[in-house]
């Protein structure tokens, strides 16, 4: 049953323990504890055990994701006030992006294609290095499902910030440069705050390496991908 | 109040840009994310100097800082897809953390080697 008051109760619940899990996660500062990560789980568990199904919360989601477009659409902002960074060494960096988002995006969807995975599954591993925003939008358009594509994207976040800086060092590289933008290709947002924590230069970078490898993977992903699969 | 009506005003304006795009995308059935579009568009206003930064800083941080209680009814999602992690989540494994490492060392590697010889040419 659909009703006014169980939609009001679902967004209530997602607002309460999204502050809550957000402020653990500023208490803890660890990469497992993530907002999303937290507040997700506890909803599914609440919503499971209260007996109250995912169709009894979609009224809510529609109300609660109306502003993620003009949000999205604020990305530009940050770009553009790091846009000297894009001036300072322009095709260095963008050889490097367009190369990195181009590899993990083809490496991702063809060895899930040989595991044997369905192709809305492949469709939906697609933008998994895509800022979460886009991604769901990237989903929607190569036929995956948004709420799994923000599964890879988390997972890809989540492990990109905890292996991503000793991976990089392991491999000797050590410029600053370098590390901040290859974990902004990597693992969007999450990548860039942990990197953040290397430096102002890392953290700016991967910033801007976040929203080009967004833009990049929407123009190349619609075209890219029925080719990989046909 | 006045932060509260500079709020709305600019969330405003980011809204009507994300509408436009979202129509214009709709319209032209271009296969491109509305959100992307809005960026650029909104980018390229930036650049031109029509719209001013000090339009868009106080709606826009907030809304960036708590951009993932978006995704959050969105991830709710998954509860739907329980068997589907359950029976083939292993199958996941190897593509993502493949993928994961391949697109750190391309983006390091390439730009490490490329900055280094614009370094040695005298440039930088």
């Amino acid at each position: 049953m659909n009703s006014p008051i169980m939609t009001a109760f679902t967004i209530l619940l997602t607002v309460v323990l999204y502050i809550i899990s957000r402020k653990i996660w500023i208490k803890t500062q660890n990469a497992l504890l993530t907002p999303l990560l937290l507040s997700t789980a506890g909803i599914i568990l609440i919503l499971h055990y209260s007996g109250i199904t995912f169709e009894q919360y979609k009224p809510g989601k529609q109300i609660m994701t109306f502003l993620l477009g003009p949000a999205t659409v604020g990305l530009a902002l940050p770009l553009y006030l790091n846009r000297h960074i894009l001036r300072s060494s322009f095709f260095p960096i963008l050889i490097g992006i367009v190369c990195g988002a181009v590899s993990t995006l083809t490496v991702a969807v063809l060895l899930a294609k040989v595991s044997g995975l369905e192709a809305l599954i492949v469709a939906s591993i697609a933008p998994k290095s895509v800022t979460t925003p886009i991604a769901i939008e990237i989903a929607q358009i190569v036929g995956g499902d948004p709420a799994i594509t923000v599964a890879f994207v988390v997972f890809t976040g989540t492990l990109g910030s905890m292996i991503g800086a000793s991976v990089l060092t392991l491999c000797k590289i050590t410029n600053p440069v370098a590390r901040g933008l290859a974990m902004g290709v990597t693992a969007h947002g999450q990548g860039t705050a942990t990197i953040l924590q290397e430096g102002q230069t890392q953290g700016a970078m991967a910033g801007v390496a976040m929203a080009l490898t967004a833009i990049i993977t929407s123009f190349i992903a619609p075209l890219f991908i029925p080719w990989l699969l046909g | 109040m006045i932060t509260a009506l500079k709020f709305s005003a600019q969330l405003f304006l980011l809204w009507v840009i994300y509408f436009l795009s979202a129509w214009v995308i709709k319209t032209f059935h271009l296969p491109l994310p509305g959100g992307v579009l809005g960026m650029l568009i909104l980018f390229a206003l930036l650049l031109s100097g029509v719209i001013k930064e000090e339009w868009l800083t106080t709606a826009t941080f907030p809304l960036l800082r708590h951009l993932s209680f978006f995704f959050i009814p969105i991830a709710v999602e998954l509860m739907e897809w329980g068997d589907l992690f359950r029976q083939k989540g292993h199958l996941l494994f190897l593509p993502l953390v493949v993928s994961l490492l391949v697109a750190l060392l391309t983006t390091g590697g390439i730009v490490q080697l490329l900055t280094a010889s614009s370094r040695k040419d005298g440039g930088h």
